[in-house]
């Protein structure tokens, strides 16, 4: 398993070489022009050429890869076009709050998410997997900036109990966090279930209940033990989605994370950053895939790491 | 049985919704929150063009010379100013015993160290092209020398005439030498000035909280701190407003006065703006180089609608090039609604039966509803218009192109002057020698004389002069519709009613040195 991690580490490398050149090409084909914004709507062509030049926007483009490409090597991000401050110290405090926040939602969709999906699916057919299956295809349906609006509405300005932004205090995670969990809590009910249904019809949990084995113990050991490589592959993807940063989520409980500074530098053409964010992005998902094959190993014996 | 159970939640939900706030807001401490929609992007005040960096950093730094309310100067690190005869030479008197935040002297050296760092290109500040003549090999040459005669006195010799000389001076505040020793490109970090505010911490991207400086030369601020909130959703910064999270945000969006309706506790103010809204028309596109097809298009704007669709009737219909707020402003005789007039105009023009056009505007709703508007206007004298709008990125893309490749016809756009002077509020978009891929001239107006008029104006620094040139530039501009006329916005804000001193300048800066929190 060690060998299998390390040459999947190492098998990483020549992804991110691949994935940085895409990010620098399409990057660079996005239209619009960093210097101009800088140099301000008064600026003339000429004051905005000086601008190009300093910023080294003017080169060519393969040598602007290389320079890229040598600091990478280097762990040199560069720096924000936006106000010069290193890419580092741009990106660092941002990911704080994404990952408390992707942490908070995913405990808690993952727990729901798995036990509306067991009910579900143990229950088919009745009340309880229907009430189920309304919870989870409203939490996929609802669109995370309605959502987190008419949450704010109803438990910060009518009710009085929660801040409406920022991460402050603890009550200031509950409200951003349901709202970025509510899709992956459906997703996951869903996968949770369907998989739970498929397993519940094979012969050793026919064969679990006939030697007297409690239900209890045949759902969770068996049924749901076996139902999980799926519910974990999705599961992962999904913590990756939330890595990210929810960019509505974000936007509407007003968060410093992640998401909102894509959003930020992509509408001011800050390449650096960009860069930056979309191969750190391309990193974690890399990261947490591996993580999940690693996860097989354990939930399944039967999986062997050749 | 079920059905009334869902019904029961259905119900209980929608009074929670519908109830009115069960609190009341007061005041529970004397801190001050103001949240706005822009990011600062900077606390380096030499490096930002931004309203909301500017916002953030005047609490902290402080210019020579300001405007008051009726936009005049006024002395602020400076207590007084004289202008040679030939306008070349400007002497400042600074005040005396005014210390930076880290208790070092503020000079008449400060302002020279603070020069040499703007007037140093390698070190790519924003505010620095504003001090240089760019010519078109791209060659660069500084339009001031700035001398330290003695520790109180500081001249600024031009090397040609420079009308806006003073506007632009009122955008640089002055940074502690010390600190820019220490921290040079990093003092972003560090804000050091002499302003009535220190700098607690800012989060970048997130929030600026300062205190006040107990060792201000002024009125040294009554409340305990202010904090400037980046909140880039409207509908969170009205729930702020209404649970006292935020005491003052901006902007207020005429959508979300719907949610504060009724409620005592709130005030929406109102300011006129320096911000004018616009459709260029490109002379270049042969219907619209005859001027009577131009005028003939502005009789067919209906204003009024124009400005109830838009801002609820909370704007002012655009009399001149310029907006009231800008220096030397004059107005002329709107081109009011008159269809008949219109047709006219088109059947003199020889387009009795109208033409198409495209109207480009920036993707976003209230841009691309305007546009729409305009669209509904010039169909009533057959003008069939196609709406095409764009990010701001694709839309740059296509504008700044050699003259040959312009393909754009009208543009819905606005503009506003940062330094209030009246040359950057026209010279970037009707000087000849500004067409695209210079500048913004995307009406491709070319006048020989309103040309002559500006640069004139540009070389004086006779308030006479000025006010004549400025006056006869704007008749020009007015009688040549370069432009379809539309509003000045109006700057809108709100607050709790027991904040006091915060208000909006017209440009969107929000002055918060006099904030107090009733008890």
């Amino acid at each position: 398993m060690l060998r299998y991690a390390v040459k999947r580490i190492l098998s990483a490398i020549p992804l991110l070489l691949v994935i940085s050149l895409l990010i620098f090409m399409f990057i660079h084909l996005i239209p619009g022009d960093p210097a101009r914004i800088i140099a301000g709507k008064e600026a003339t062509s000429y004051e905005i050429e000086n601008v190009r030049e300093q910023l080294g926007l003017n080169e060519p483009l393969l040598k602007q890869y290389g320079i890229y490409m040598a600091g990478l090597l280097t762990l040199d991000l560069g720096n924000s076009i936006r106000n010069g401050a290193t890419v580092f110290d741009t990106i660092a405090p941002r990911f704080v709050p994404t990952i408390q926040l992707t942490l908070l939602a995913m405990l808690w969709a993952t727990l729901l998410g798995t036990l509306l999906g067991i009910m579900a699916a143990v229950r088919r057919g009745k009340t309880l997997d229907y009430v189920s299956m309304i919870i989870a295809i409203s939490g996929i349906s609802a669109p995370s900036f309605w959502l987190g609006l008419m949450l704010i509405q109803l438990f910060c300005v009518k009710l009085g109990w929660l801040p409406v932004s920022g991460l402050t205090t603890w009550k200031s995670y509950i409200l951003p966090s349901f709202t970025m969990g509510c899709g992956v809590m459906a997703i996951i009910a869903r996968f949770t279930r369907s998989s739970m249904l498929e397993n519940l019809k094979e012969d050793y949990i026919r064969t679990a209940r006939a030697k007297g084995l409690g239900e209890f113990f045949v759902i969770l050991r068996h049924a749901y033990k076996n139902s999980l490589i799926q519910v974990v592959t999705v599961t992962g993807l999904q913590i990756g989605g939330l890595l990210t940063g929810s960019v509505m989520a974000e936007t509407v409980f007003s968060i410093n994370g992640l998401g909102r500074l894509l959003v930020d530098s992509i509408g001011f053409r800050d390449y650096k950053v960009v860069q930056a964010l979309l191969l750190f992005f391309s990193l974690e998902y890399i990261v947490i895939n591996l993580i999940v094959d690693l996860l097989y190993g354990v939930l399944d014996p039967k999986v062997r790491y050749d | 049985m079920k059905m009334c159970k869902v019904l029961a939640v259905v119900l209980a939900l929608t009074m929670c919704f519908g109830m009115v706030s069960a609190y009341a807001v007061t005041p529970t401490d004397n801190d001050v929150v103001i949240a706005i929609e822009g990011n600062m992007s900077s606390m380096d005040p030499h490096n930002i063009t931004d309203t909301s960096a500017i916002s953030a950093t005047r609490g902290m730094y402080e210019p020579l010379v300001g405007f008051d309310e009726d936009r005049n100067f006024i002395g602020i690190l400076a207590e007084t100013w004289d202008i040679s005869d030939d306008g070349l030479t400007y002497t400042f008197h600074l005040r005396d015993g005014i210390k930076f935040h880290d208790g070092t002297d503020f000079n008449a050296d400060a302002v020279v160290a603070n020069f040499d760092r703007i007037l140093d290109e390698s070190n790519g500040l924003r505010r620095t092209p504003n001090w240089y003549v760019t010519a078109a090999d791209g060659s660069s040459t500084p339009r001031v020398t700035v001398t330290a005669e003695d520790e109180s006195t500081v001249t600024f010799v031009l090397n040609e005439g420079w009308s806006t000389f003073l506007n632009k001076l009122a955008l640089i505040t002055y940074i502690s030498p010390a600190a820019l020793e220490e921290y040079g490109n990093d003092i972003m970090y560090h804000p050091c000035g002499t302003g009535p505010f220190v700098c607690e911490e800012w989060s970048e991207g997130n929030f600026l909280k300062m205190i006040p400086n107990t060792d201000y030369w002024g009125d040294i601020p009554s409340v305990d701190s202010i904090t400037i909130q980046e909140v880039p959703e409207a509908g969170t910064r009205t729930a702020m407003l209404q649970t006292g999270e935020a005491d003052f945000i901006y902007p207020m969006t005429s959508d979300q006065e719907g949610a504060v309706a009724g409620d005592e506790d709130i005030v929406i103010d109102s300011v006129p703006s320096n911000i004018m809204r616009y459709v260029t028309l490109n002379a270049d596109v042969e219907a619209l180089s005859d001027v009577k097809v131009r005028q003939a298009m502005n009789y067919a704007i209906d204003k009024n609608a124009y400005i109830a669709l838009m801002y609820n009737g909370d704007a002012t219909i655009a009399d001149s090039v310029f907006p009231p707020t800008i220096s030397y402003y004059a107005p002329q005789t709107v081109y009011e609604y008159d269809l008949d007039k219109a047709k006219e105009l088109m059947e003199e023009a020889g387009y009795a039966d109208g033409f198409d056009l495209t109207i480009w505007c920036d993707n976003a709703t209230q841009e691309i509803k305007g546009a729409t508007f305009i669209q509904q206007q010039l169909a009533q004298i057959g003008i069939n218009v196609e709406v095409v709008p764009y990010d701001v990125g694709s839309m740059d893309a296509d504008i700044y192109v050699e003259r040959d490749e312009a393909t754009i016809q009208m543009w819905y756009v606005n503009w506003s002057a940062s330094d209030f002077s009246a040359d950057s509020t026209v010279r970037a978009l009707l000087h000849s020698s500004m067409e695209p891929p210079v500048s913004a001239n995307t009406a491709y107006y070319e006048n020989n004389e309103f040309d002559k008029l500006l640069d004139d104006a540009l070389a004086s620094a006779d308030p006479e002069v000025l006010a004549d040139l400025y006056a006869q530039a704007q008749a020009v501009a007015w009688a040549d519709c370069p432009w379809l006329f539309l509003a000045v916005d109006n700057v809108r804000s709100a607050h709790q009613t027991y904040l006091t001193g915060v208000h909006m300048d017209p440009d969107g800066r929000i002055v918060y040195e006099d904030a107090a929190i009733a008890e």
